[in-house]
C-alpha cells in the first residue's frame, strides 16, 4: 500500500506492506534510524516520535495509520545553525550515558514543554514515565529538562 | 507481523458495512495499543484489520438529553483534558491518568480499554460505579446495554463480530455524582492494577443513598460489590460501617494468587481501596 505523509516538515511516500509499523517505516525505509527499537511492544519508549504534536509509540502505529499526518523524529529538532535547547542541555548536562533513550526522552519532553512551558518536576517526571533509562537513574534528565525550559521561557 | 489487509473506513456507517460484509475475517484496531502487541505475537491473523482510530462519529464528548456522551474512539489523554468531564465525572480524569504513560494515553482510547477486557482495565471500575451504558451499532441497528453487560470474561465482551461500540453514556442521574478512583500497582507509571476500585454515592439526610462500589483485576472481569453496597445503602455515614462493607467486598471477589502478589495480599488491598474510595466520595459529597 502507498502511504504519505509529512516527515520533519518534508512531504513523503513510501510503498509498504500493510503490516509494516511506523518505526520501521522510519527506520527502514527513510533511514531515520533516531527512533530506536526496544521492547517493539509500547513498554519501553525508545521508539517515541510525535505525530501531530503528541508523542506516541511509533512500535504500536501501522504506517497506514499515518495517511495525511506529520511525523516528527529527533533528526527534525536541530537545524544547520543550533540544536534544539533541550539536545543542547542534555549535552551540557552529561543527561545521557548510553543514549538510547535519548531521542525518545527528548521528544516526550518536547510535547510536554510545548503544552506547558513551566513544568514542575513531577510534571517532567510525568511526561516521560514512559521512556525507560538502563543508565543514568534519570535525576540528570530531570534538570536538563527543566533548564530547556527556563531557557526557551526566556528566549522563545 | 504476518501480512493483512489494511483498510480505512471514513465513516461510521461505512465501517459498520465492512464489518457486516467481512467479518468474521476482520478485526478493528483503534489506538493499537492493545491489539498491535497481540497482532505481533499471534498465528492468528484476520485477513483484514480495519482502522477506526479516527473516525470522526467515534470522537467528542458531549453533554445529551440523557447523559454524557463520550465517543469510544476517545483517547485516555482527551479525558484527562475535557471541561465536561472535569466538571461531571472528574474520577474519570483521575482514572485515564493511571493508565501506561503519556505515550499510551495518546493512542489508547476508552472503547479499546473496555472491549480488550482485561479485569485490570483501569476505565473500568470508575464508568461502572457512574452505571455507565455503551452503544453498540451493528447491520441490525443500535442496542444499548449496561456497561457491565459488556463484560463476560477476561478478554471476552458480548460484542459480536459484526458489531461496534460508538459511545459510552454516563447517565443523567450520575452527572456530577460524587465518586473516587483508586489504582494500586506496584509502580506508580506503567505497571497494571494489583487491584483497582472505585465509589460513587449521594448523601441524602446524613445517609448513603445510590452507593455504588466497583472493583477490578480481582474477578474475571470488573464487578460491582453488590453485598457490600446493600450493607450501606440508606444507612447513617459511619467509619466503622465503611471499614465493614470494605471486608464484605473480599468475601465478593476472587483474586488470583500469582508472581505480582499474593490473594490475600490482593484480599487486603480490596478493603482498604474500598474503604478509602468510599470514604473520598464521603469527603466529596454535599452533606445535607
Ligand atoms: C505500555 C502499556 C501500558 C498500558 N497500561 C495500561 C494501564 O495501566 N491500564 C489499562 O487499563 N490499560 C493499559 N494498557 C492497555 C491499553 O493501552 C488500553 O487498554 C487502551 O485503552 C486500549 O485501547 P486502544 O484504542 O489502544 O485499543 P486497540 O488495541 O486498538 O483495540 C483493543 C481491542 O478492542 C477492539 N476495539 C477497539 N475499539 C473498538 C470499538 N470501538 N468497537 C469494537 N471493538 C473495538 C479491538 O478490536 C481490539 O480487540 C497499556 C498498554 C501498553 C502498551
Ligand atoms: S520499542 Fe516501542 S515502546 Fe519499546
Ligand atoms: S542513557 Fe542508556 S538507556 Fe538512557
Amino acid at each position: 500500500m502507498d502511504v504519505e505523509l509529512i516527515i520533519n516538515g518534508e512531504e513523503k511516500t513510501a510503498s509498504i506492506p500493510p503490516e509494516t509499523t511506523l518505526l520501521k517505516l522510519l527506520r527502514e525505509e527513510f533511514y531515520l534510524t533516531g527512533a530506536k527499537t526496544g521492547c517493539d511492544v509500547g513498554d519501553c519508549g525508545a521508539c517515541t516520535v510525535l505525530v501531530d504534536g503528541e508523542a506516541v509509540n511509533s512500535c504500536l502505529m501501522l504506517a497506514g495509520q499515518l495517511q495525511g499526518r506529520s511525523v516528527e523524529t529527533i533528526e527534525g529538532l536541530a537545524n544547520l545553525e543550533d540544536f534544539h535547547p533541550l539536545q543542547k542541555n542534555f549535552e551540557d548536562l552529561g543527561s545521557l550515558q548510553c543514549g538510547f533513550c535519548g531521542p525518545g526522552m527528548i521528544l516526550s519532553a518536547k510535547q510536554l514543554l510545548e503544552e506547558n512551558p513551566e513544568p514542575t518536576k513531577q510534571e517532567i517526571q510525568d511526561a516521560i514515565a514512559g521512556n525507560l533509562c538502563r543508565c543514568t537513574g534519570y535525576t540528570k534528565i530531570v534538570e536538563a529538562v527543566a533548564d530547556a525550559a527556563k531557557e526557551m521561557r526566556e528566549e522563545p | 507481523m504476518r501480512p493483512f489487509e489494511f483498510i480505512k473506513p471514513d465513516s461510521e456507517a461505512s465501517a459498520i458495512e465492512l464489518l457486516g460484509k467481512l467479518s468474521p475475517n476482520v478485526r478493528i484496531l483503534a489506538g493499537g495499543t492493545d491489539y498491535l502487541v497481540d497482532l505481533k505475537h499471534t498465528a492468528d491473523v484476520p485477513k483484514t484489520v480495519m482502522d477506526i482510530s479516527r473516525l470522526p462519529e467515534l470522537k467528542g464528548i458531549d453533554e445529551v438529553d440523557d447523559g454524557l456522551r463520550i465517543g469510544a474512539g476517545v483517547t485516555h489523554t482527551e479525558i484527562m483534558q475535557n471541561p465536561l468531564i472535569k466538571k461531571y465525572a472528574p474520577a474519570m480524569i483521575h482514572a485515564a491518568h493511571t493508565i501506561g504513560a503519556v505515550q499510551t494515553r495518546n493512542l489508547g482510547t476508552i472503547g479499546g480499554n473496555l472491549v480488550t477486557c482485561v479485569p485490570s482495565m483501569d476505565s473500568g471500575p470508575t464508568l461502572v460505579a457512574l452505571d455507565a451504558e455503551v452503544n453498540i451499532v451493528g447491520k441490525d441497528g443500535t442496542r444499548r446495554i449496561s456497561l457491565t453487560d459488556l463484560f463476560v470474561g477476561p478478554r471476552k465482551t458480548s460484542l459480536k463480530s459484526n458489531e461496534l461500540l460508538t459511545e459510552i453514556i454516563i447517565p443523567k442521574r450520575s452527572l456530577g455524582k460524587p465518586a473516587n478512583f483508586y489504582k494500586f500497582g506496584l509502580r506508580k507509571g506503567q505497571a497494571l492494577a494489583l487491584v483497582n476500585a472505585a465509589s460513587s454515592l449521594w448523601i441524602k439526610g446524613g445517609c448513603f443513598k445510590d452507593l455504588r462500589i466497583s472493583i477490578g483485576a480481582v474477578a474475571p472481569v470488573v464487578i460491582r460489590c453488590l453485598k457490600a453496597e446493600k450493607y450501606l445503602e440508606g444507612k447513617k455515614i459511619d467509619e466503622k460501617l465503611v471499614k465493614e462493607a470494605g471486608n464484605i467486598a473480599v468475601t465478593e471477589a476472587k483474586p488470583i494468587d500469582d508472581f505480582r502478589a499474593s490473594q490475600s495480599y490482593r484480599n487486603d488491598l480490596i478493603a482498604v481501596l474500598v474503604t478509602r474510595t468510599i470514604n473520598a466520595a464521603i469527603d466529596l459529597a454535599d452533606k445535607d
